[in-house]
C-alpha cells in the first residue's frame, strides 16, 4: 500500500515537472517522507537527469541515512542549509554546506554553480525542501523574492524547479502560488 | 556614452557584465571596503585573470607580508604559482622597498613619499605592467604625518597614475557598516571609478555586497549585489534580495 502511494506520487510529480518549469507541491507533514522517497526514487531511475536538492528541513546526514539509495546517486548534489547553523560540522563531497538558511543569495549561487559546465541535453532540476522551513529563518517577503529570483534564473538556464510546502505552515501558503503548477497531496489521495 | 570604450576585463564575469565588459582601459579605480570585505581577493583575481591573457601585473602591498598573501591565495582556483614565477604577476612589499631606500617604514616625510612614488612608477614602467594594484592607499597615507601631506601625496599619485599606461586598483579601508569611500575623503577624487564592498546584516549573518558607485566613460549598473567568495570561482555576484536591504535599513 505504501509503495503504491509513493509510486502514485512519483508518477504525478514526474509528469508535472516534465511539462512545467516550476512545480509547487503542497504536502501534509505526515506525507512529507513519502514525497521525499518518491522524489529520490525518480532521481535514481532517470540517469539523464541531474538534480540539486536544497534541504532546509532535514540535514544531509539525516537524508543520506534515511534515503540511502537516492542520496548516493551521482546525479544528485545536495545543498544543506541547516547543519552549519545547528553546529554540525559534517563534510561530504556530495554536499555543499551553507552557513545559515538566511544566506539566500549564497544558496542561489551554489545551486546554479552546480549546473555549470553540464551537458546541455541533460534535464536539470532543483528541489527546494521546503519553503515552509525557509520561512522559519526568513521573512515571507524575502522568501518570495528568493523564489522569484531563483525561478527566473532557472528559467533562463532551462532548469526545472520543484518547491515543497508543508501544509501545516499556512503562513507560507502564498509562496507556492509563484509556481506554474501546484500539486496538492492529501493524506489518502492526490488532488 | 554611446562611444564604445576599450575595457580591461576583471575576469569576474558578473562584474564585467555590470560594467559594459570591464574597467575602461587606463582608469584608476578605488576598491573600497572594510576588513574582510573581499578587496584583496578581488584585486588578486583581477591581476591573475589579466596575466592569463598575457597582461603583466604588479601588486604593491603595504599591509600584509608576502608569504601570508600568497598562502591565502593558494586555495583559489584563479591562483597559478607559475604566473608569479614567470613574472607575469609580481607581488612587491613596499615596506621592503622603503627599507632598501633607507626610509623609516612607519613614518614618511614628503620626500620619502615622493621617492616611493618614483620607485613605484619605475617598477611599473620597467615591467611594462598593464595592471597595477596598491593595497592599500589608506595604509600608505597612514604613514604620512599631516593631512596636507596626505592630500599632496594623493594628488601626486593621481597625476603619476594618469600618465601610466595601466589600469590601476587602489584599495581603500573604511570602517564597517559605513557608506564612506575613503579614510581621508580625497582618494575618491583621483579615481575614475569606485567599487564599494560593504556588508548587510541579516538575522545576525553578514552578507557581503558590491556596488559600482562610479565608472567614468561607460554605462554601468548601480545595483547592489551580494558578493560571495568561493575557493573555486573567487568573487561571485548575484543580485541582492532587496527586501533584505530594506529590513537592514529599518534596523539601523
Amino acid at each position: 500500500m505504501v509503495d503504491a502511494v509513493i509510486e502514485g506520487i512519483r508518477e504525478r510529480v514526474v509528469a508535472a515537472i516534465q511539462v512545467n518549469q516550476s512545480v509547487g507541491i503542497q504536502v501534509p507533514e505526515n506525507r512529507h517522507g513519502d514525497l521525499l522517497e518518491a522524489l529520490f526514487e525518480s532521481m535514481c531511475r532517470n540517469t539523464h537527469t541531474t538534480w540539486t536538492f536544497i534541504t532546509v528541513s532535514k540535514t544531509y546526514d539525516y537524508l543520506s541515512k534515511t534515503f540511502k539509495e537516492g542520496t548516493r546517486n551521482t546525479n544528485v548534489k545536495f545543498i544543506d542549509c541547516i547543519s552549519r547553523a545547528a553546529g554540525i560540522s559534517d563534510i561530504s563531497p556530495n554536499c555543499i554546506y551553507i552557513e545559515s538558511p538566511a544566506m539566500l543569495e549564497k544558496i542561489i549561487l551554489e545551486t546554479l554553480n552546480n549546473f555549470r559546465g553540464m551537458k546541455r541535453d541533460l534535464d536539470k532540476y532543483i528541489v527546494i525542501d521546503s519553503l515552509s522551513a525557509l520561512m522559519i529563518y526568513n521573512e515571507s517577503e524575502i522568501i518570495r523574492e528568493f523564489v522569484s529570483l531563483l525561478m527566473n534564473k532557472s528559467r533562463a538556464e532551462n532548469i526545472h524547479v520543484v518547491s515543497i510546502l508543508v501544509e501545516e505552515e499556512m503562513d507560507s501558503h502564498k509562496l507556492i502560488q509563484l509556481n506554474d503548477k501546484i500539486i496538492v497531496l492529501r493524506d489518502s489521495f492526490i488532488d | 556614452m554611446s562611444v564604445k570604450k576599450e575595457v580591461c576585463s576583471t575576469g569576474i564575469e558578473e562584474l564585467d557584465m555590470k560594467m559594459s565588459g570591464g574597467i575602461p582601459l587606463g582608469s584608476t579605480v578605488l576598491v573600497t571596503g572594510c576588513s574582510g570585505s573581499g578587496k584583496t581577493t578581488l584585486c588578486m583575481q583581477f591581476l591573475f585573470n589579466g596575466a592569463k591573457k598575457g597582461e603583466r601585473g604588479v601588486f604593491f602591498t603595504i599591509t600584509e607580508p608576502l608569504f601570508k598573501l600568497t598562502k591565502n591565495l593558494e586555495g583559489f582556483a584563479f591562483y597559478d604559482k607559475k604566473l608569479i614565477e614567470s613574472g607575469m604577476v609580481n607581488i612587491i612589499d613596499l615596506r621592503i622597498i622603503s627599507e632598501r631606500l633607507g626610509l623609516d617604514t612607519e613614518k614618511y616625510t614628503v620626500e620619502d613619499a615622493g621617492a616611493l612614488l618614483d620607485i613605484l612608477k619605475d617598477i611599473a614602467d620597467e615591467l611594462d605592467v598593464k595592471r597595477l594594484v596598491i593595497d592599500s592607499i589608506t595604509a600608505l597615507c597612514y604613514r604620512l604625518q599631516t593631512r596636507e601631506m596626505i592630500r599632496d601625496f594623493i594628488f601626486k599619485l593621481g597625476t603619476s597614475l594618469a600618465v601610466m599606461k595601466c589600469t590601476t586598483l587602489l584599495t581603500s579601508e573604511v570602517p564597517p557598516q559605513t557608506f564612506k569611500f575613503s579614510q581621508y575623503e580625497i582618494e575618491e577624487f583621483i579615481s575614475d571609478g569606485i567599487l564599494f564592498l560593504g556588508d548587510i546584516e541579516r538575522k545576525g549573518d553578514l552578507i557581503r555586497t558590491l556596488q559600482v558607485i562610479k565608472m567614468r566613460g561607460i554605462d554601468h549598473s548601480r545595483t547592489k549585489f551580494a558578493l560571495n567568495i568561493s575557493a573555486q570561482r573567487g568573487i561571485e555576484l548575484v543580485p541582492l534580495l532587496k527586501s533584505a536591504e530594506f529590513e537592514a535599513f529599518l534596523k539601523h
